[in-house]
């Protein structure tokens, strides 16, 4: 009976506690958030030009298309999936957008939307089949989308005949380099689909049973849920998102090449983890995901700074990714966060 | 017997030293008491009992003895001299060896080759010599009369029942001073608990003492030499047996007298309007082309009996369309259904309470809340957008009526203990609103005072109008709860009885003659 009062008296808490904003939750964030808070620190302290405004919008551009990724990789992974096709997926989402992006004779605006809906759909159509294709015949999303990341990367220098497409509209160049206030334009575009992927996965039902998979598969089919349905959704989510990062990229860098994307995958999966999502799915959150990003952005950056060279810079980077699990293991045995 | 005779007269004594003795062992886990004072002793050849509601610290006893947790305070002696494991292979070493609650078999590998796996027979080379395993392992099961499973094959092949026994055999491989049984009867139908039995008597007949944990107080009453009782982390009763009855004990874990409402004060609610009806309904597992057919009424508790493997789970699977059945009618509410899948059950007003909670019932490590609604969120949400407070108090509505205790409804699932967690799987088809609700062992893990709790509200449910079949292994259950049982043996209807036919013998009777019929076949 005492449990039940205590229960109605921090009723104004629990409502924010049930969305996926738990204390536990937001110490967790706020962990990472620290982490990420004392490796600026420390590279400001130590390096001239870690804190200027040009290396930090420097910085928002080239975790941009990362953290996009590694948006769409969250859902994934929460269902307790994996996509390793991403990267070949960027590149074949590029180039269909590239060409359609020079088609000659039409009107910037229009060439723009068109490439847009051309390589979100490329992406959409590649992430369905990962989705639909592991659930339907029950195979591991591992092996499906290793499979897709071959798939794909054929395709992109099958559709090219393996040449790179350039000289898009200068307007759309423009575009990717663009600044508000010092801030990429891209990175705030990135920014909005955290907001929506947070609200999506927080406060839908959706989201509730994203991660109610990821915990037990079997209690939500039995609750009379569609599991088809839900991970083919987060499959073509994460496929739609490659397809944005692909014109985020072909604004950027002003190409398209069927060899872009090597391996980005891997940078997505790891700023996933490093944000504190458990690969078994059912945990972690897409502000988790931001931070995961911005620390291994800030981290490559910062090692430049120091004048580390490449391959060093790479290497810390794989120990960082080996301490953020190995911290996340310590905190979830120590207090159950 | 003679031998057994004199073992127990030695245990009654006071002339022989106790194998293992507890001193007022006490254990935190940060705030929480988990032990606060357990003085236990067992003499050689002893049967002891050890009950207790569920978080009365049974299993924290239990993890301490084979050296999982280390005890804050207090003296543990074994045979007379200090003990203190501090891995479960020490504890092994010293003679001390537990089957536990939860399995730890290895899925994927041979029966021979999960009861040998702590000393694997091997060649100079290292190989294994399966030959000699499998001799070993077939001996070690024909010793606890498993003569019925190949130990070739894998253990995912076996029932859940199978596999506890294998267990057991495992544990017997090593010669043990002190053999702990952690609730080896939960999963057991009545034939495997009779042969469980025999081993644990023919052990206590070789001096091997034994520590019984178990929920079911007729089985401790049956086999048990002395019983100790713990209650909040402490010990509060250890008595020979034959000192005590069934009400002291139930009072002694409670601590408050337990109102048990007897079986004939009970007045069956069942209305005449049908609920539900099968007619010829099969499940894909059925052998037989008659399949089950059977009536429920509104408000009426229609209990099913029978062994494990009768196909009782399968059925309420298949009517729940968890696994999809396959031929024969439905009928709900009089009007011919047939379902595609879960959800469509679940919109036709049927709910489903799984055997097993934890795989199949509830997401653990989410919030109550988000568990109660779990089949309802289109109540709690608009245009997909969640309510949290309509979550909350649909949470506290239902936790109130079904007396749940927890910390609150954002806590997550997996603080609850045993009943409460089966509270909040009945919280989420309550939710619903169901027509018919399906229970398969409603009360499995679940302790004394839950329990009765649980039985109350399945009584509430039917009082409403509810239709509700349950299938439970424990008959003085099934006795309580039922307006009427059927018993099921190999896929078929065997037997039925109504509430003044109720008696565990009959029910018996008629699953194992169902069973030497198909024998004879």
């Amino acid at each position: 009976m005492q449990a039940l009062e205590k229960t109605q008296a921090s009723e104004t808490i629990d409502t924010r506690r049930l969305t996926g904003w738990s204390p536990k939750v937001l110490l967790r964030d706020a962990g990472i958030g620290l982490a990420l808070l004392l490796l600026i620190v420390f590279f400001s302290l130590g390096t001239e030009h870690f804190l200027t405004p040009n290396n930090i919008s420097n910085i928002l551009t080239q975790i941009t298309i990362n953290l996009i990724l590694a948006v769409g990789m969250t859902f994934v992974i929460l269902i307790g999936g994996i996509d390793l096709s991403v990267g070949s997926m960027l590149a074949f989402c590029a180039v269909v957008g590239g060409t359609v992006l020079t088609i000659p004779d039409l009107p910037v605006f229009q060439a723009v939307a068109l490439a847009t809906l051309a390589a979100v759909g490329t992406g959409v159509v590649c992430g369905f089949l990962n989705g639909w294709i592991s659930a339907f015949w029950g195979l591991p999303s591992f092996i499906v989308t290793l499979g897709m990341l071959n798939i794909a990367r054929g395709a992109a220098l099958q559709v090219t005949d393996a040449r790179t497409i350039y000289s898009f509209p200068p307007s759309f160049n423009a575009f990717g380099s663009q600044m508000i206030f010092g801030i990429p334009v891209v990175f705030l575009i990135a920014l909005v689909l955290v907001a929506i992927a947070w609200f999506v996965l927080s406060k839908t039902v959706f989201g509730r049973l994203l991660y109610g998979i990821g915990n037990n598969e079997e209690a939500v089919r039995l609750a009379g849920h569609s599991l088809m349905f839900y991970k083919v959704a987060a499959f073509t989510i994460a496929g739609a998102l490659v397809g944005i990062a692909a014109m985020v990229y072909m604004a950027r860098l002003n190409i398209a090449s069927p060899i872009i994307g090597i391996g980005f995958e891997l940078n997505a999966i790891a700023a996933v983890i490093i944000g504190g999502t458990s690969l078994n799915g059912g945990r972690g959150t897409v502000i988790g995901t931001l931070l995961g990003a911005c620390i291994t952005g800030v981290l490559a950056n910062g090692l430049i700074l120091f004048g580390l060279s490449d391959f060093m810079r790479q290497m810390i980077t794989g120990v960082v990714i080996i301490l953020a699990v190995i911290i996340d293991k310590y905190r979830e045995r120590l207090t159950g966060v | 017997m003679i031998n057994v005779e004199t073992v127990r007269a030695d245990a009654a004594g006071v002339l022989t030293p106790p194998v293992l003795e507890l001193h007022d062992v006490k254990k935190a886990f940060g705030g929480t008491k988990a032990l606060n004072g357990v003085s236990l002793s067992v003499q050689p050849g002893e049967v002891h009992g050890l009950i207790g509601e569920n978080g009365a610290g049974k299993s924290t006893l239990i993890k301490v003895l084979c050296g999982i947790v280390r005890p804050d305070e207090g003296a543990i002696n074994l045979s007379g001299r200090a003990y203190a494991p501090t891995t479960p292979r020490e504890a092994k070493a010293n003679g001390l060896q537990v089957v536990h609650q939860e399995f730890n078999l290895l899925p994927y590998l041979s029966v021979a080759e999960n009861i040998f796996i702590e000393h694997l027979p091997r060649n100079a080379f290292g190989v294994v010599k399966r030959q000699e395993m499998n001799v070993g392992a077939r001996a070690a099961l024909d010793a606890i009369g498993l003569s019925d499973i190949d130990v070739r094959w894998p253990v995912e092949r076996l029932g859940i029942a199978h596999r506890q026994l294998v267990e057991v055999a495992r544990a017997l491989m090593t010669q043990s001073r002190i053999l702990i049984l952690d609730e080896p009867t939960a999963t057991l139908t009545s034939r495997e608990t009779e042969r469980l039995f025999t081993i644990v008597n023919d052990l206590r007949s070789r001096g091997v003492s034994i520590i019984f944990v178990s929920h079911h107080l007729d089985e401790v009453f049956r086999i048990c030499d002395r019983v100790t009782v713990l209650r909040n982390g402490e010990t509060v009763f250890s008595r020979p047996i034959a000192e005590t009855n069934q009400d002291e004990l139930v009072r002694a874990m409670v601590g408050r007298k337990l109102q048990q409402q007897m079986a004939s004060e009970m007045v069956s609610l069942a209305r005449p309007e049908e609920a539900l009806s099968l007619v010829q309904f099969r499940h894909p597992q059925s052998p037989h082309a008659e399949g089950i057919s059977l009536q429920l009424h509104k408000g009426e508790i229609l209990g099913i009996a029978g062994l494990v493997g009768s196909g009782r789970t399968e059925l309420l699977r298949a009517i729940a369309a968890a696994e999809l059945p396959l031929s024969g009618a439905l009928r709900l509410e009089g009007a011919p259904v047939s379902f595609r899948s879960p959800r469509e059950a679940i919109n036709a007003g049927i709910g489903f309470v799984t055997e097993d909670r934890k795989e199949e019932g509830l997401i653990l490590n989410m919030p109550i809340a988000a568990n109660v609604t779990l089949a309802s969120l289109s109540d709690v949400s608009r245009a997909g957008i969640l309510d949290s407070k309509a979550e909350i108090e649909v949470t506290q509505r239902l936790g109130a009526e079904l007396k749940l205790k927890y910390g609150g409804p954002a806590k997550n699932a997996a603080t609850l203990s045993g009943g409460n967690q089966q509270k909040v799987v009945l919280a989420k088809w309550l939710a619903r609103n169901p027509k018919v609700l399906l229970l398969d062992e409603p009360t499995r893990g679940v302790d004394v005072g839950a329990k009765a709790e649980i039985y109350a509200l399945i009584r509430q449910f039917a009082e409403r109008g509810l239709a509700l079949l349950i299938v439970s292994s424990e008959l003085p259950e099934l006795m309580t709860l039922s307006d009427r049982i059927i018993v099921m043996s190999q896929h078929r209807v065997v037997g039925e009885l109504s509430r003044p036919e109720f008696s565990e013998e009959r029910i018996l009777q008629y699953a194992y003659q169902g069973e030497q019929q198909q024998a004879r076949h």
